[in-house]
């Protein structure tokens, strides 16, 4: 029957007001005791903060079988969700203290993705709540009663706790690429020092080495130093350097993008506008066919005929 | 002969592209030009940041195309539009004042 017993009650809320009753009939003292213990109950920090606050705070803590909605798959469980105050603060970190999303993703443990969607529906909602939009608060309460979820933590924002603290998902999984999916078998020397850079270059030429195509390749650099046995001081003083050559890097593609932009002559023709942009006849070289010319090429096959080439795209990006 | 700076239709069906070329008056629409000064794609684009006007782009070599303006080469309507535009000739017809 899962997590209801065959009245359709939730066998964990049947369980708990019996243990309730027996410790009501035992004494007045105890009962004390039961409702001090309720407001620290792992569920509440976040049930606190709800509109739905008082009846999070009734239901007991969901156990292992609450989190199999089908009893003959016990395999299958619940993924946590996160809870309202944990979306509130990404939203405050991302759009309040202007911290970036990678940032956030890494202090938390959620993945990128997820940061920013949270960060869309949380702009969503406010909008709503501007506008006075009616919200499924009714609903959104059920739904949120029946998953497990993940709560804020602030402690776990410090090292130690971190630790300890299960964070929300993995967030540093390796993407699989569609040029990793084939078995090779590389007969390679004893002596030659193979590593993941060499790996990605059998795969495919173009491949990056594992490490930059996590999504949190800064975190594998960290913990590669923390291996080496740097000093905090060193570590601290190459991620800062890190952090000013990519701000570096940032600043010097913002100029030239905003260069790019200057050179083009905008012209407002009412529906329209039109963008000149200034180009060079010689770039076609002698034979008109230079990879830097511009147009419709003369007296050349279109690319479009050759083999390989798709004239309906097969991915919508 | 006169040299026109004229539109050479590109493209697909539904797919216009144009070159923007100085050619013999007498030559066909696609045939080789004496030179390419540019692109024309009539096709509008939406704005990148999603905020603005859809907008055409034209590619255009604006120091040959006074080159060939100064000996002589004769701008079709067309090519005359997209040159008033980039502000290397007078335009040649303005919109008409609406009542």
């Amino acid at each position: 029957m899962g997590a209801y017993n065959r009245e359709g009650q939730l066998t964990r809320v049947v369980k708990a007001s019996r243990e309730q009753e027996r410790e009501r009939n035992s004494g007045g003292g105890s009962n004390e005791s039961t409702q001090q213990r309720q407001p620290s109950d792992p569920n509440n920090p976040d049930g606190a903060d709800n509109p739905d606050g008082t009846k999070a705070a009734t239901l007991p803590p969901e156990s292992r079988r609450d989190l199999t909605p089908f009893p003959l798959d016990p395999q299958f469980i619940s993924q946590p969700v996160l809870s309202g105050w944990f979306k509130d603060q990404i939203w405050k970190q991302v759009i309040l203290q202007g911290l970036s999303v990678r940032e956030v993703s890494a202090s938390l443990g959620v993945e990128m993705s997820r940061v920013a969607a949270v960060v869309r529906l949380v702009e969503i909602e406010k909008e709503w709540k501007r506008i006075n939009k009616p919200l499924m608060r009714q609903y959104h309460q059920a739904v949120m009663n029946m998953l497990p979820k993940t709560l804020w933590n602030p402690e776990e924002t410090t090292e130690e706790n971190r630790k300890k603290t299960k964070t929300h998902e993995s967030i540093n999984d390796l993407p699989v690429h569609v040029a990793t999916g084939q078995q090779i078998f590389l007969p390679t020397s004893e002596s030659r020092h193979f590593t993941r850079k060499d790996a990605a270059r059998v795969f495919d030429a173009k491949l990056l080495p594992a490490d930059d195509r996590v999504p949190h390749p800064e975190l594998a650099v960290m913990h590669k130093e923390v291996l080496e046995e740097l000093s905090d001081e060193e570590r601290k003083a190459r991620a800062e350097a890190r952090d000013a050559s990519e701000e570096q890097k940032r600043k010097v593609a913002l100029a030239r993008q905003a260069k790019k932009e200057a050179s083009i002559k905008k012209v407002d023709i009412g529906r329209f506008e039109y963008r000149f942009s200034e180009i060079k006849v010689d770039d076609a070289g002698k034979d008109g066919r230079g990879l830097k010319g511009v147009g419709w090429r003369y007296g050349v096959p279109l690319m479009d005929r050759s083999r390989g080439q798709h004239k309906i795209p097969r991915a919508v990006e | 002969m006169v040299v026109k700076i004229r539109l050479a239709r590109f493209g697909r069906r539904k797919a216009p592209f144009y070159n923007i070329v100085v050619a013999q008056a007498r030559t066909a629409r696609n045939s080789k030009p004496i030179e390419v000064l540019g692109t024309y794609d009539p096709i509008p684009k939406a704005p990148t940041d999603g905020e603005g006007k859809p907008f055409k782009d034209v590619k255009l070599d604006s120091a040959r195309a006074k080159y060939w303006l100064g000996v002589g080469a004769q701008p079709s309507d067309p090519a005359w539009r997209l040159l008033s535009m980039a502000g290397l000739l007078e335009p040649k017809y303005r919109p008409t004042t609406s009542k």
